[in-house]
């Protein structure tokens, strides 16, 4: 609990959080001004994709740097060496200091989009599930992502590599694990379609917008061919867990495995 | 005497009970057969049991709960004469039975100059059948199917089989299999109707000189799939998120003659696609933020695109199967309007672009090839991908529109802007604390 209160405590101070706040709040708020001309009983769904697809930009790499920074001023301040030193092993610190981030990242994200829901509410005929599944995507994107980010700063030595790392896990994700999946495209086959499914789904920006565009109704994966069907061969929702579930043991076991006690500068 | 008290008692019951059952069918149909012709009958703010037969014009009208429920063995109402008029009815319960000589609706219209009017339609096979019936005016009718998915189990919600000049208007059909399906019908018109969650939103078979306007598609697997139908004008229609794997929004399959115009095409997997079809004009529509604005699969010649507003879509066009050079990207010396897909100059300013817009793509061989590869239509690799292709694969012209329109464009990256400039601000801001640009003085040694 206490590790919750410090994390509270230094990121109001800083301006990190309240910097991935604004930019998601801006753009919430933006995407509601340009969405109010659209249907009152269908604008709704129209609004969270659009809403998605922005924010799936910032999201990831606000919680890359939060999770990466946070762990990294630990480094800084010395106060690694003392809780180490104290009582703490780097696993227990680590899991500790994560559950810290999720809450200072998350508690402000809900209630921002709770606060955002009742906006929402004078606008358009509101979908509660569909709502809940888009908060449901935001939040898991939110784990993984501050997760990875805590796995960078355990193992990083200095602020620029923590920026480069940063920097290349977002092109990763956004370009380069796409693009190599594009580059096999052409020799995916009925055979091999279920390890493609993995690839493709092992990207958490794939996932989670699967599982977000399946749970509101708007995507149908009716009438499917066999490749199709192969290649959904289970739930959006088993995908995104398994992806979560994944992502949070390899980064993890990375922070654990390679994670530095102190930064040279 | 027990045995005659015993006869009277088994007698009575059998009165009572058994009759009671189908009494108010018997009464309701009683009612419509002991009338005279051209009647006006009230109903009572109660359900009745269906099913019944119209055989004699009438108007039969309900109150705010009138429900005609059927014994699920057939067409709950079955209209057998012409000029019969239904005001402000639920029905329900038709026939399932897809083993039947005839399909069976909630309501089965036979005959001409029927009204249809505030009629609720629920748990039925087809909504509304209209067989072989013209000059019939549907409107205000709600038709809820059974929810998207259920393809096999359930009908449309209008069928329009070999029926002519019939006027359906401000409907809501929603989960049915097809929303509105037209087969052998002709010069029927179609306004303001709202058509959601249905497996393909309008579906023309084999029919002509259609009207449809105003209507408004949304979350279908397709929004309208034209068929071996010609002549069709569509014009003012909505279709918003038709947003499935094989979605779309307009489907035009050895469809020719059609005035597809002043459409909006939003946010569906294509705007357009169109197969084997000829001789289609394309004009004022509005096609954006669609995965592919629009497909063309090869033999589809002589489309004609003109004046449509053809922007921020991942794909503007695509061009399948073989060259898109055979349709035209203009007429009359007006092209379309790329919006910020193209950069674009109008030095003259005489609203046309200085030099033509040819757009070359290398994705239509992965799309032709791989199924799979409309998953990655939403995906920014896509761009990294085309670029890389554009210096090592041969790439094919996917359009080439010869006067582009230029208008003023919108700043549509407002956002990023506004986000840009309050990261700034904060760092300009913290700017005399260098250890941390970007996050601050958490960072700071102590």
């Amino acid at each position: 609990m206490h590790y919750i209160w410090k994390e509270w405590k230094e990121n109001i101070r800083g301006k990190g959080l309240w910097l991935a706040l604004s930019i998601i709040v801006l753009i919430s708020v933006s995407i509601l001004v340009r969405s109010t001309a659209l249907s009152f009983d269908k604008g709704f769904y129209v609004l969270l994709l659009n809403l998605f697809d922005t924010i799936i930009y910032f999201i990831p790499i606000l919680c890359l740097f939060i999770g990466a920074f946070s762990i990294f001023q630990e480094k800084e301040q010395k106060t690694l060496i003392m809780l180490l030193t104290k009582k703490d092993s780097y696993t227990s610190f680590l899991l500790k200091k994560s559950l810290g981030l999720y809450t200072i990242v998350l508690v402000p994200i809900l209630v921002w989009f709770f606060l955002y829901l009742l906006f929402l509410k004078f606008n358009f005929q509101l979908d509660m599930k569909a709502y809940f599944i888009f908060i449901l995507a935001i939040v898991t994107m939110s784990l993984v992502f501050l997760q990875i980010g805590a796995a960078i700063g355990s193992f990083s030595r200095s602020r620029m590599q923590i920026i480069g790392y940063t920097i290349f896990v977002w092109f990763y994700f956004f370009f380069l694990h796409d693009f190599i999946l594009l580059s096999f495209l052409s020799d995916v086959t009925y055979e091999n379609v279920k390890l493609f499914s993995a690839g493709y789904f092992l990207n958490p920006l794939q996932s989670v917008r699967m599982f977000l565009e399946t749970g509101m109704g708007v995507y149908s994966f009716g009438h499917m061919s066999r490749l199709l069907q192969a290649f959904m061969w289970t739930k959006p929702v088993f995908f995104l867990l398994g992806n979560l579930i994944f992502w949070l043991i390899a980064s993890i076991t990375t922070a654990i495995v390679f994670h530095r006690k102190e930064g040279f500068e | 005497m027990k045995k005659l008290l015993l006869f009277l008692f088994v007698f009575s019951i059998t009165l009572i009970i058994i009759p009671e059952k189908n009494g108010a069918a018997e009464n309701l149909q009683a009612m419509i057969d002991s009338l005279e012709e051209g009647a006006v009958i009230k109903l009572e703010d109660k359900t009745y049991e269906g099913n019944i037969v119209i055989n004699k014009p009438m108007t039969i009208i309900g109150a705010d709960k009138t429900t005609i429920k059927g014994d699920g063995t057939g067409n709950v109402i079955s209209i057998k004469a012409a000029n019969v008029t239904l005001k402000k009815l639920t029905v329900s319960h038709s026939s399932m039975n897809r083993n039947s000589a005839e399909e069976y609706a909630g309501i089965k219209i036979h005959t001409n100059g029927n009204v249809l009017d505030h009629i609720k339609i629920t748990d039925s096979f087809h909504g509304i059948y209209l067989s072989q019936a013209h000059e019939n005016k549907i409107s205000n009718v709600v038709i809820i199917g059974m929810g998207k998915g259920e393809i096999a189990a359930q009908g449309n919600g209008f069928h329009v089989y070999y029926s002519n000049d019939n006027l359906l208007s401000h409907n809501t059909i929603e989960g049915t299999r097809d929303g509105m399906f037209f087969e052998y019908a002709n010069k029927n018109e179609s306004y303001e109707n709202n058509i959601s969650h249905t497996r393909y939103g309008l579906h023309y078979m084999y029919s002509d000189e259609n009207t449809f306007k105003k209507n408004t598609f949304t979350m279908n697997t397709g929004g309208a799939a034209i068929m071996n139908s010609n002549h069709l004008l569509l014009a003012d229609n909505h279709f918003i998120v038709n947003y499935g794997n094989q979605s779309f929004g307009l489907l035009l399959l050895q469809a020719n003659d059609n005035q597809i115009k002043n459409n909006t095409f939003y946010m569906n997997q294509r705007g357009i696609y169109i197969d084997q079809a000829t001789r289609n004009t394309l004009q004022g529509n509005k096609i954006s933020q669609n995965q592919i604005g629009i497909e063309l699969w090869a033999s589809s010649n002589e489309q004609i695109f003109t004046e449509n507003l053809i922007t921020e879509n991942t794909i503007p066009a695509v061009t399948i199967g073989g060259s898109g050079e055979t349709n035209f990207w203009s007429q009359h010396g007006k092209g379309n309007d790329w919006g910020s897909s193209f950069p674009l100059t109008d030095l003259n300013q005489d609203g046309i672009g200085d030099f033509p817009i040819t757009y070359r793509s290398s994705l239509y061989q992965l799309i032709e090839d791989q199924e799979l590869s409309y998953l990655f239509l939403k995906s920014p690799a896509l761009a990294i991908y085309e670029k890389m292709n554009a210096v090592l694969v041969d790439e094919k012209v996917m359009f080439n529109d010869p006067h582009p329109l230029a208008t003023a464009k919108g700043n549509h990256h407002f956002i990023l802007f506004a986000a840009a400039g309050l990261a700034a601000v904060l760092i300009l801001l913290k700017g005399r604390h260098l250890l941390c640009i970007t996050f601050g003085r958490n960072g700071r040694k102590t």
